[in-house]
């Protein structure tokens, strides 16, 4: 008993589904196959969207079509597009389904006005861009002086273009026409990494070239002769030979400062020409003092005390105040003055 | 003993310049220049205009270190004969023959001043430079010797007319070439001409301290000095680099101004101008109280005893004295030690 009334629940369930589809797939043909209204008696305006290309799955588009129907023709109602209605082409899903409709119509005297929204919704999408289209809707008229003259009139379709979301898998990426992407942008990594290297280069050769034109000192203060000979004595061993270099190393530093060779009996004319070294007059006489005891005369005396080496560096420490235009540091007692 | 003998000498040496300088005023330099070269025992070339006081200088001189003072005049007619002997008719009217300056002193001959050397010819040259170098001379049949002489000559660098410029060999000889100018000094000058003592050059010359040195024991005592005074390993490094420098400026960055660098040094410092710079060198440091020789020993008679040796373009000898002056100068200053 039970089985037998499953049974009868299922054989009503299927004959309500085909009554429900069977009215409408036999409007559809019977509205294609109705002869065309006679020319003249219909005219119409579209208006479609702007944007014809660049739609994916879920977006809606909304069009208009308004129809002038003269008499003694009249729009049938029930043949407008149904909502919902999936549209094929050569038996196969095209995916783009009627998602709205809004219809209103002004009667005049020999015509009326049909002004029909449409709001049609994208459900399908592709890898690449594909081909698509809104309609054609047909509808039917009727001649309301002869009601067996059922005539058809055809609303143009509205070619679109559908775009991809996304693409899944290993495709080549000119293929990926998706919209969310953006567009397509050459990369530039190559050459910016290029030129972020050129320019790390760029600066390393300008910070070298600084260097070098800085004479070998970063600082432009750095690069005076008595800086160089005090940073070259600080590296000097403490020995007789290093006494000599370093000695040598001053001269040269003197020297290099008045652009002519220094010596005890031009002194004078040294001071003059550089009168920042004035305030070590005195020392510079002893420095000479000393390298005549070094190089020239062992046997002469110098008053640079017991570490001639200590006295040179601080020396030459003082040279370099002078030479920056500086007030010189004062000597310590370990210098023999 | 030899630091002793060196200081008693200085002493010596120094009061005789003091005693010169009394005599001579405003010449310092050409006076330490001078006692220079009598220790150095080398032949002087004074450069100066007439009347600025050569003649006194060098009778101060001589009256300061003893021995005979001779002194001839250039002249054009002047012939080698009239520096040995004099020929004359004497009293008893017959021809005498009497010795000349270089022979008057004999050995005792310590100064022989040559007045307008440029003015004579060059057979005088010719004796002279063989006397300057060998001290002998043969006349008479036989060999005499000047073993103390020292040569003193003047040139007149202003007047050209009628005089035979001396050449570079006969140049060489002389150790030093010491310009004397009148100083510049107001009240020098002002002495000069109003001090009546300057007036009377015998009587000024006799003020000077008799025989201060010795001129027979200074050959002795010039080689003490000369081995006595030592010259370092950088020392000789920088006067060679001087040397060379004489001889190619260029290669030391030396620029004359208004001069082609590439066609002014014919020939540079010879090697015995190199020498006697040295000895010279010596002669000073030691005048200083030092026992070695130092660069500024060199400086100090650089100039004296190598702008004459130096052989020019001639189209660069009429500016010789600017030249010399200016490229010596770049030389000291372009050649460091050490």
């Amino acid at each position: 008993m039970r089985s037998f009334s499953r049974l009868l629940m299922h054989c009503l369930f299927a004959c309500s589904l085909a009554i429900s589809i069977v009215p409408q797939s036999a409007l559809a043909i019977d509205s294609q196959n109705l002869p065309d209204v006679p020319p003249g008696y219909v005219s119409i305006k579209t208006v479609d969207p702007i944007r014809l290309v660049g739609y994916t799955v879920g977006d809606v588009i909304e069009r208009e079509v308004i129809l002038t129907i003269k008499a003694p023709y009249k729009l049938v109602e029930t043949s407008l597009p149904i909502i919902g209605y999936e549209k094929r082409y050569k038996g196969q899903v095209i995916g783009i389904e009627l998602k709205d409709i809004s219809h209103s119509e002004e009667v005049n005297d020999s015509s009326t006005t049909h002004h029909i929204h449409l709001a049609y919704q994208v459900f399908t999408n592709n890898v690449v861009a594909k081909n698509a289209a809104l309609g054609p809707e047909y509808i039917n008229l009727v001649n309301t002086k002869n009601h067996q003259d059922l005539v058809k009139y055809r609303i143009p379709s509205l070619d679109i273009a559908i775009s991809p979301i996304a693409i899944f898998g290993q495709v080549k990426i000119e293929n990926n026409m998706s919209q969310l992407m953006g567009p397509l942008e050459l990369s530039n990594k190559k050459e910016s990494n290029w030129l972020k290297a050129s320019i790390a280069l760029l600066v390393i050769s300008l910070l070298g070239l600084l260097y070098i034109l800085g004479m070998r000192a970063w600082l432009p203060l750095m690069g005076g002769s008595f800086a160089k000979a005090y940073r070259a004595l600080r590296k000097l061993p403490n020995t007789p030979e290093g006494l000599k270099q370093a000695v040598s190393k001053v001269h040269e530093a003197l020297n290099a400062t008045a652009t002519v060779s220094v010596f005890s009996n031009n002194l004078d004319d040294f001071i003059t020409e550089k009168p920042s070294f004035a305030p070590i007059k005195s020392e510079i006489q002893q420095f000479f003092g000393l390298s005549r005891h070094v190089y020239f005369e062992p046997s002469a005396i110098h008053d640079t005390g017991s570490d001639p080496r200590l006295w040179l560096q601080q020396f030459v420490r003082r040279c370099r105040d002078c030479e920056r235009g500086l007030t010189p540091a004062p000597l310590t007692q370990h210098s023999g003055q | 003993m030899s630091d002793r003998q060196l200081a008693d000498w200085r002493n010596h040496a120094l009061a005789l310049e003091s005693e010169v300088n009394k005599v001579v005023v405003g010449q310092q330099t050409p006076v330490r220049l001078i006692t220079t070269s009598i220790f150095a025992r080398g032949h002087v070339l004074l450069e100066g205009d007439v009347g600025v006081g050569k003649t006194t200088l060098l009778r101060a001189f001589t009256r300061g270190i003893g021995g005979g003072y001779q002194r001839i005049e250039g002249t054009i007619d002047l012939m080698p004969n009239d520096l040995v002997y004099h020929t004359y008719l004497g009293e008893d009217g017959k021809p005498h023959v009497s010795p000349g300056p270089l022979l008057m002193s004999g050995e005792n001959l310590s100064v022989f001043f040559f007045n307008e050397i440029n003015r004579a010819r060059p057979q005088v040259h010719s004796l002279l430079l063989r006397v300057m170098a060998e001290r002998s001379l043969s006349a008479f049949n036989s060999e005499h010797y000047f073993p103390h002489m020292i040569v003193f000559a003047d040139r007149n660098q202003v007047e050209k007319e009628e005089t035979f410029e001396i050449p570079s060999a006969a140049r060489d000889r002389f150790m030093m070439e010491i310009p004397i100018v009148v100083p510049n000094e107001d009240t020098i000058m002002e002495s000069l001409v109003f001090d009546t003592r300057f007036h009377n050059v015998d009587a000024l010359v006799d003020t000077v301290k008799a025989e201060v040195l010795q001129f027979d024991e200074l050959n002795a005592f010039s080689s003490v000095i000369q081995n006595n005074i030592t010259t370092s390993d950088t020392l000789k490094k920088y006067a060679l680099n001087l040397w060379k420098a004489t001889k190619a400026p260029l290669d030391f960055g030396i620029k004359v101004s208004g001069v082609d660098m590439n066609r002014l040094v014919l020939a540079g410092a010879s090697p015995r101008g190199m020498s006697m710079m040295l000895r010279a060198a010596r002669v000073n440091a030691w005048l200083n109280n030092r026992t070695a020789v130092l660069p500024e020993d060199i400086h100090a008679v650089f100039h004296s005893t190598v702008a004459h040796r130096l052989v020019f373009s001639p189209v660069y000898e009429m500016r010789r004295t600017e030249i010399a002056r200016e490229m010596l100068s770049g030389i000291v200053n372009a050649v460091a030690a050490p």
